[in-house]
């Protein structure tokens, strides 16, 4: 297996509710000019808490600061697995579920603070800057790593200078148990072709920037059942979007991609307070039991809350399990 | 929605005169010549010659990504078309009703997971399987390989599950790809390997080139690179591939798949197309973006790398096929040389074929070759007409050279006969050579060696030691009136007039034998103007009649004769007015001086002097009769200046062989590039300084190189002995010596005249000794010398033992062709194994093998001889 660290220096920002309009302007630029930036990752969910933005420095350069802006202080760089080939993955799982014990479980082990970011065509693992050299430490065991520069490929080892890991400060109990809530709505992960875009501008717009207006049809009592989640992406050119059914339903149906048996997914978002960027092992805790039951999963995580989308077959034994471990932590 | 998609042109693979264009629709054309009666009125014009013509347009394809033609002949318009959402479908063009292409016609291969298709290939051998390259998912694989042939999927999606795809009619859908290839990863490009069917090489992301093998598809040899937005093979050289990524094109070879073989990369706007010719071995044509010119890379003379550092030769050039609007896409004709069809964004479309570089080569014998494309063109001079043009130089020095042109050594003149006899500037050199050479004869004879050195320097040297000149008046011979002509004398005037071949050698001044042998040439008009120059009217008329008597004989000559005799030398005559005004209009530029000659006041002869159609000999020989010693060098070296600019051979005559003589030949070489005769005549010219002057040297050297590239090596080592005749400092000193095996010792003589020898030489000498067979004995020691591979006999030849001989013996033995030993019995031996023999017996042992024939020796002597093939083209 390859691992990748890309060439992409990015921040997670947050952009709060009502301060959305403030930012409308860099977020269309940033979306549908892509000839106008040289944002080369981009990324924006929406949850009903707030708008998380994902970006390149590039990219940053647009947001100007303001009170409606939360930007987390440090620089993160995407990581990302390659299998060369050999694997041809028998396995059906995929996803996080997919990387769950070669990455994500030792760099919780290290106590390095992940953030997820799932895509239709990749999974993004974002480490923090500093934490790279222990990063590498950890798993260049396991992989040959790479380092992307300008273009070229360029093979990693671990520095010797870095003897003894520098662990990640204090230790924290990865004890804590995270509540999950799991909404009733049915997600979808899409792709598109970048060309098209133009062509749904109008309805990503509506979706985007107008979906706290009341909609017709939305029943009272169902929001409560359902949880807004809409997430887009926008790296190296591939467009990836997730959506729940009824945002869906607004989208033209011949120019989103998704897959032929038209797989829907059910979520879990888990934390019940925000969980800062701090803590390590979030993911581990989710990834770690679907990896062992070979359970396919998307991860995105949010300036606040995580989310794991598991496939909707499955979403009975992900609940049943999640039941047992919680009873094991707290026994 | 259209702009973004720029027209894009496929060509048929089995009809060389259909294509189809597709943007958002395919369209099939036509291409035929356009003022035939098939085109109608609605085709396009595509050139001048050619016009297309719209056959059938599919539009059922709307989200088309890219198209990949059916490689069989049958279903001959079926193509392979692969969509945005990653799905391939195949359409049909055209009116094509058999069954099986109806069949495949709308089948349709979904991927699990739909991504956009980048790329479509069919393979060449396995024409069922269809390579797709799609862009990466993080669970599905980039590339499917799909085989047409398959039904529907067995294990068909169920109802409920088409929710999203929106596809009922899933009779013609195929779901199960043959092959599945590239996890996450993208595929951006893709080809079949044509050495190896199975083998397939993909482009994709992570900046790889991969090569898969079907047959063990967790094998693959994989490339790093940036160079991956698109791979092509050569389809002449199948192991070559090119592959880009923005404006760089990387050739790689699979065999030595390491690294690219070389990049190029110059161009600043990102590359669209890329295709190798196939028509034309290593020509790629690439294409950037919103460009109107399509550059070509030619890789024609790339020998393959042996090591790293080989760094190919490529030809590189632009080419704009229509000049106004940039470029969308190209494509190769697939059989017509060197064209291809362009189309611009807006769907002109310009048929266009590249112009083939030119290269030509000249041979030694004068025929030119040159090759445009797959065409030789050879253009040789037309030797049967000759007389209408011109002989090009080459061929006039080699037919010279056959001819022995400047080995006649005893009669010089006669090398202007050898040269062809038709060039007076040729004939007036030899002669001049001539009378030189005869006066130093003379000059020797009478040991009178102080003028010797004078005569070679030309008559301008001579003119200007003049002294002593003295002035007669002479009575016109036959009359007795007096002539107020005065006439010059001195010892260099005579010597003068005898270089320009007036009179003869010695006191005698008279002029009666030229005049003879002018009657005997049948120049009339020139022996009558000498004569009248002489003085001797009478003897001019005489002529003159004669002349108008002589077969052939002009008859006007007898007027000119009547004219003659009329001569008054009152000075407003009748006679000497008309005359003089009515001179201008003979043709005969001889008779016009005669009158000038007469109607001038004396010392202002320029009616004659300056008559540049008489010969220069003559002219001079009149200025040394009639100038007095302030006009005359005054004339010569004006005359010389002349002849120098011109580089009229003429003028060696007042130059001689100095160096100023140098510097009229080397116009004169500059003028008809005739190296022969300036070699011939320089070397006639004994002075040291003249044959060291490196133009002349560059000369000598040039025409043996001529000579050897013609291949007349025996003119060329005929030339070389005549070289070293008159040049002794040319003569190359021995190079090669046969040692003897024993002592060590050089077995020649020169090595054995080595004065502590102490021994007579008649002791081994040739003059019929008994001891002649120890030429087969080292003169040194006395032990055998080694034997002939062939006739086992002991090798050596007379001459290894012949004491040196005289200047003068070696002179009169090259003349008697008595050779001391023949070639026969030469030394020979091959540089590589040691073995040799006899010359003579080695040379017919070869004619029939190529191997060494010493019996355990498998050299091939010969074969290392890369001269020895050839046969000189001059006889022997």
């Amino acid at each position: 297996m390859d691992l990748h660290i890309l060439d992409h220096r990015l921040r997670v920002t947050c952009i709060s509710k009502s301060g959305l309009q403030h930012y409308t302007h860099p977020l269309i630029k940033l979306i549908f000019l892509r000839n106008r930036t040289r944002c080369k990752f981009f990324s924006l969910t929406e949850t009903p808490e707030n708008y998380t933005v994902v970006l390149d420095e590039e990219g940053f350069k647009e947001l100007h600061p303001s009170e409606h802006l939360q930007v987390e202080g440090s620089t993160w760089l995407p990581l990302n697995v390659v299998s060369n080939g050999n694997a041809s993955s028998s396995s059906q799982a995929v996803g996080v579920t997919k990387i769950a014990k070669s990455v994500i479980a030792p760099l919780a082990e290290q106590h390095v603070s992940v953030f997820m970011l799932s895509t239709y065509q990749t999974d993004f693992i974002l480490v923090r800057e500093k934490d790279l050299s222990v990063v590498v430490e950890t798993l260049v065991e396991e992989f040959n790593i790479f380092r992307e520069e300008g273009g070229e490929s360029v093979p990693v080892h671990s520095q010797d200078s870095c003897n003894g890991l520098q662990r990640n400060g204090r230790e924290v109990p990865h004890a804590t148990v995270h509540p999950v809530l799991i909404p009733e709505n049915h997600f979808c992960v899409m792709s598109l072709d970048p060309d098209t875009l133009p062509a749904i501008a109008t309805t990503l717009i509506d979706v985007l920037f107008y979906s706290n207006s009341p909609k017709e049809g939305a029943s009272v009592d169902q929001d409560m059942e359902c949880i807004k989640f809409f997430s887009f992406s926008l790296i190296d050119g591939y467009v990836s979007l997730v959506m729940d059914t009824d945002a869906q339903r607004q989208f033209p149906a011949d120019l989103l991609f998704t897959s032929s048996s038209g797989e829907l997914w059910r979520m879990v978002r888990i934390g019940g307070q925000p969980l800062g960027f701090d803590e390590c092992g979030i993911v581990a805790q989710i990834s770690q039991p679907l990896a062992d039951s070979d359970i396919s999963a998307y991860y995105i995580s949010t300036f606040s809350f995580d989310h794991a989308l598991v496939p909707e077959e499955d979403i009975t034994s992900v609940m049943e399990m999640l039941q047992t471990q919680r009873k094991e932590m707290s026994s | 929605m259209s702009s973004g998609y720029k027209p894009d042109i496929l060509w048929s693979p089995h009809h060389a005169d259909r294509y189809v264009i597709c943007d958002t629709e395919l369209s099939l054309y036509r291409i035929g010549p356009s003022g035939s009666s098939e085109t109608k009125a609605g085709a396009l014009q595509l050139s001048e010659e050619t016009a297309a013509t719209l056959l059938a347009i599919n539009s059922d394809t709307p989200f088309m990504k890219c198209v990949a033609w059916y490689p069989k002949h049958e279903p001959e318009c079926l193509l392979a078309v692969g969509h945005t959402n990653g799905r391939v479908v195949l359409t049909s063009l055209g009116q094509s009703h058999n069954s099986k292409s109806k069949d495949l016609a709308g089948k349709e291969f979904v991927p699990k997971h739909a991504r956009q298709c980048n790329t479509l290939a069919w393979n060449p051998v396995d024409s069922n399987w269809l390579a797709a390259g799609l862009d990466k998912h993080r669970a599905d694989f980039s590339v499917l390989i799909w085989d047409i042939s398959s039904k529907f999927s067995p294990e068909a999606v169920p109802a409920e599950k088409v929710r999203l795809s929106g596809d009922a009619d899933s009779g013609l859908l195929v779901t199960k790809p043959l092959y599945e290839l590239g996890q996450n990863d993208a595929c951006l490009s893709l080809c079949w390997l044509p050495r190896d069917h199975q083998k397939l090489l993909l482009a994709g992301m992570h900046r790889n080139l991969a090569i898969f093998d079907l047959r063990n598809t967790s094998q693959k040899t994989f490339v790093n690179t940036k160079a991956i937005q698109g791979v092509t093979v050569d389809p002449h050289f199948q192991d070559r591939v090119a592959s880009y990524f923005e404006g760089q094109v990387a050739i790689w070879d699979l065999r030595k798949f390491e690294k690219p073989v070389f990049t190029l990369n110059e161009q600043p706007k990102p590359l669209t197309k890329v295709a190798w010719c196939p028509t034309r071995m290593g020509l790629l044509a690439t294409l950037t973006r919103d460009s109107n010119i399509i550059r070509l890379y030619d890789m024609q003379h790339t020998p393959m790398p042996f090591g790293d550092e080989v760094e190919p030769t490529i030809m590189e050039r632009g080419v704009q096929p229509c000049s106004e609007s940039i470029i969308s896409s190209f494509a190769w004709h697939p059989s017509a040389q060197n064209r291809m069809v362009v189309v611009s964004p807006s769907r002109v479309m310009n048929d266009f074929t590249l112009f083939e570089r030119i290269s030509l080569a000249w041979s030694s014998t004068t025929s030119l070759m040159w090759a445009c494309g797959r065409h030789l063109y050879e253009c040789a001079e037309d030797s049967g007409q000759a007389a209408e043009a011109e002989k090009d130089i080459a061929t006039k020095m080699r037919e010279r050279a056959q001819s022995r042109y400047g080995h006649d050594t005893v009669q010089v003149w006669r090398n202007h006969v050898l040269a062809g006899g038709d060039d007076p500037q040729l004939r007036s050199l030899w002669y001049t050579l001539h009378f030189m050479k005869q006066y130093t004869e003379n000059v020797e004879q009478k040991q009178q060696s102080n003028k010797q050195s004078l005569i070679y320097s030309g008559i301008k040297n001579i003119v200007k030691s003049s002294s002593g000149t003295t002035e007669t008046r002479r009575c016109w011979s036959g009359s007795d009136r007096q002539t107020d002509v005065p006439r010059f004398h001195s010892e260099e005037r005579s010597l003068a007039l005898q270089l320009c071949g007036w009179i003869s050698q010695g006191p005698d001044t008279d002029v009666e034998p030229f005049l003879k042998s002018l009657e005997q040439e049948g120049e009339w008009e020139r022996a009558a103007a000498v004569a009248l120059f002489n003085l001797d009217i009478r003897r001019a008329i005489q002529i003159l009649n004669k002349g108008a008597s002589s077969e052939k004989g002009d008859l006007n000559l007898n007027v000119v004769a009547m004219a003659l005799s009329g001569y008054t030398d009152e000075k407003n005559s009748l006679w000497r007015e008309m005359c003089s005004s009515l001179r201008l209009q003979l043709k005969k530029p001889y008779l016009c001086i005669m009158f000038a000659f007469l109607t001038s006041e004396p010392g202002a002869y320029d009616g004659v002097l300056y008559e540049s159609r008489v010969a220069v000999r003559d002219r001079v020989a009149f200025a040394c009769m009639f100038l007095n010693d302030a006009q005359l060098p005054r004339y010569i070296d004006k005359l010389t200046n002349e002849m120098k600019e011109a580089g009229n051979l003429e003028g060696i005559l007042l130059t001689g062989l100095t160096k100023d003589g140098v510097d009229l030949m080397e116009s004169y070489v500059d003028r008809t590039g005739d190296v022969q005769t300036a070699s011939f005549c320089m070397l006639k010219g004994s002075p040291g300084e003249v044959l060291k002057d490196p133009r002349v040297q560059c000369w000598i050297e040039n025409y043996r190189n001529l000579l050897d590239a013609w291949r007349f090596w025996h003119k060329r080592a005929e030339f070389d002995i005549h070289r070293s005749k008159l040049d002794p400092s040319s003569k190359p000193l021995a190079q090669v010596f046969v040692s003897c095996n024993f002592c060590g010792k050089s077995i020649s003589y020169s090595c054995s005249a080595m004065p502590h020898q102490g021994r007579g030489f008649s002791q081994y000498g040739v003059s019929g000794s008994p001891t002649k067979s120890k030429v087969t004995s080292c003169p040194g020691c006395r032990k055998p010398l080694p034997r002939c591979a062939l006739c086992l006999m002991n090798m050596g030849t007379p001459v290894s033992s012949c004491p040196g001989t005289g200047k003068a013996d070696e002179k009169a033995d090259l003349t008697r062709d008595k050779k001391l030993a023949q070639f026969n019995n030469w030394f020979t031996w091959c540089h590589n194994c040691r073995h040799g023999g006899h010359a003579g017996h080695m040379l017919s042992w070869f004619r029939d093998h190529s191997e060494c024939p010493v019996s355990a020796c498998t050299c091939k002597c010969m074969q290392l001889d890369t001269t020895g093939n050839l046969v000189p083209s001059d006889s022997v």
